[in-house]
């Protein structure tokens, strides 16, 4: 029993332990998101944006047609939505019970330096991730950012603690992966998938994850317990540097796990075009 | 009747041309400059002028945002269900919600964070797209965007948009479900219930 349950979690961290370069925390002073770890997400399936109707002219200054035409661009299908809302609900107790008090004690008691140093150090083992999404979207420029970056920042950088190449702007592309490379051949996302630990994700996005575990050296890191360590740690420090953003994101939705999905489906979608 | 039809629209092209006047970054730069002012405002940062700093920003937001223009773009065709007393009601309960939610979180998390004004994109001729950037603590950046929209007023934010996030798209998909299943009365009572937790908070 035990076993199973040791296994079920590590595939969940093997999922997880992928790419995602410099923590890059979405979370704006005026409205935070944060969809990276942060459990939680959705989209809403009654997407259903509206068709021009008539009638709609009321008195006040006209609202253009357009918005009322385009796609719902946070629209993905949800047939297995009980299990993503337990899984939602599940990584929602996570973040709150654990994850969050965790990492409010180790900011309490690492310094910033310390935890950038280490966040840094993370980033770059996944260069290879970014790297190989850029050459497989045949972006050579930002293939040759990605790599000079982590040349600068292994070298100069000492093994990517420091970041000296931050000041740098084209070695600093838009973070790539392999579920962006799917999507930008045109691969849609599939339906709509809540993972407990990693947080929302899409059948698409899934497999993206799996494929650029093979290309994060922390993947293979073993035994087990040592690898789950890591991961853990990865995670926490990570999240020191943005508690709050999952809250600010969940108190400013009137219906939580739609507003995720939406805003999960949103923004893999302006990462794809970007 | 002719000369007051020439005088109409005599006052009308003369207020959009002093609109127009005024550049749409302008127009967000101006604002945002003043919230941010009266968050450093060394006046407001005793715990009990903590209302009274909410109250100012709230002001300075309410000159900017076009509160009714987002209201019926978060509810799109279903704007149309709402009767005009229900429409007038949720443009009030539906932006005071967002200015609690969001005014609260600025006024308890600033830290010095700067905003960056990489450009503007003209979609229209009364249509802007001003792109922006959040500077947080860490090198992280933001990218935030604002959709403007000229007014006889002058230039109004209708939609902002966080890391590729719509904020009206991203209303717009809870409503719709929401209203799926609920009748438009359901959905204000909803949103004031809200703003009631947000009170206690």
């Amino acid at each position: 029993m035990i076993n199973i349950l040791t296994v079920f979690i590590s595939g969940c961290f093997l999922l997880a332990g992928c790419a995602h370069g410099p923590a890059v925390a979405p979370s704006a002073a005026p409205a935070d998101a944060s969809f990276h770890q942060s459990p939680e997400a959705l989209p809403d399936p009654s997407a259903i944006t509206d068709s021009p109707g008539p009638g709609r002219q009321s008195n006040e200054a006209a609202v253009p047609d357009e918005v009322f035409e385009e796609e719902n661009p946070g629209y993905v299908a949800d047939p297995i939505e009980p299990w993503n809302r337990a899984m939602f609900h599940f990584n929602d107790k996570l973040y709150f019970w654990i994850l969050k008090p965790l990492a409010k004690g180790y900011r309490a008691v690492v310094p910033r330096l310390a935890r950038t140093g280490v966040q840094n150090f993370f980033a770059n083992l996944t260069a290879p991730v970014r790297f190989m999404g850029c050459l497989l979207q045949g972006k050579g420029d930002a293939a040759g950012g990605e790599f000079s970056r982590f040349f600068m920042n292994t070298t100069v950088g000492v093994l990517g603690f420091g970041n000296p190449a931050k000041d740098y702007p084209e070695m600093n592309p838009p973070e790539e992966d392999f579920g962006q490379t799917l999507g930008s051949y045109g691969i849609g996302n599939g339906f709509y998938i809540v993972w407990p630990f990693i947080g929302p994700s899409t059948l698409r996005d899934s497999i993206g994850r799996l494929g650029d575990s093979f290309l994060n050296p922390v993947s293979y890191v073993r035994p087990l317990e040592a690898y789950l360590g890591v991961r853990s740690f990865d995670t926490v420090n990570d999240t020191s540097f943005r508690i709050g953003d999952y809250e600010s994101i969940k108190d400013a939705a009137i219906t939580p796990y739609e507003a995720f999905r939406d805003a999960y489906i949103q923004h893999r979608k302006k990462k794809i075009n970007e | 009747m002719k000369k007051t039809l020439t005088f109409i629209l005599f006052f009308l092209i003369g207020t959009a041309a002093f609109a127009s006047g005024i550049q749409p970054m302008d127009a967000l730069k101006g604002p945002i400059d003043r919230v941010i002012g009266v968050l450093k405002d060394p006046q407001y940062q005793a715990a009990d002028q903590k209302s009274r700093q909410r109250d100012k920003m709230w002001e300075i937001v309410q000159g900017v945002f076009d509160f009714q223009e987002i209201s019926r773009r978060t509810l799109a065709n279903n704007w149309k269900l709402l009767s005009p007393g229900q429409q007038k009601e949720f443009v009030d309960v539906f932006s005071e919600f967002l200015g609690n939610t969001y005014l609260d979180k600025i006024q308890g998390e600033y830290k010095n964070e700067k905003v960056l004004y990489l450009g503007q994109d003209t979609l229209s001729e009364t249509k802007v797209l001003i792109r922006t950037k959040i500077l947080r603590e860490n090198n992280v950046e933001v990218p935030v965007d604002y959709s403007m929209l000229l007014r006889d007023q002058g230039w109004k934010i209708y939609d902002v948009n966080i890391e590729g996030v719509s904020l009206v798209q991203n209303y717009r998909s809870q409503f719709s479900q929401i209203l799926m299943k609920e009748t438009p009365a359901q959905l204000i009572e909803r949103l004031k219930k809200k703003r009631e937790e947000q009170k206690k908070i």
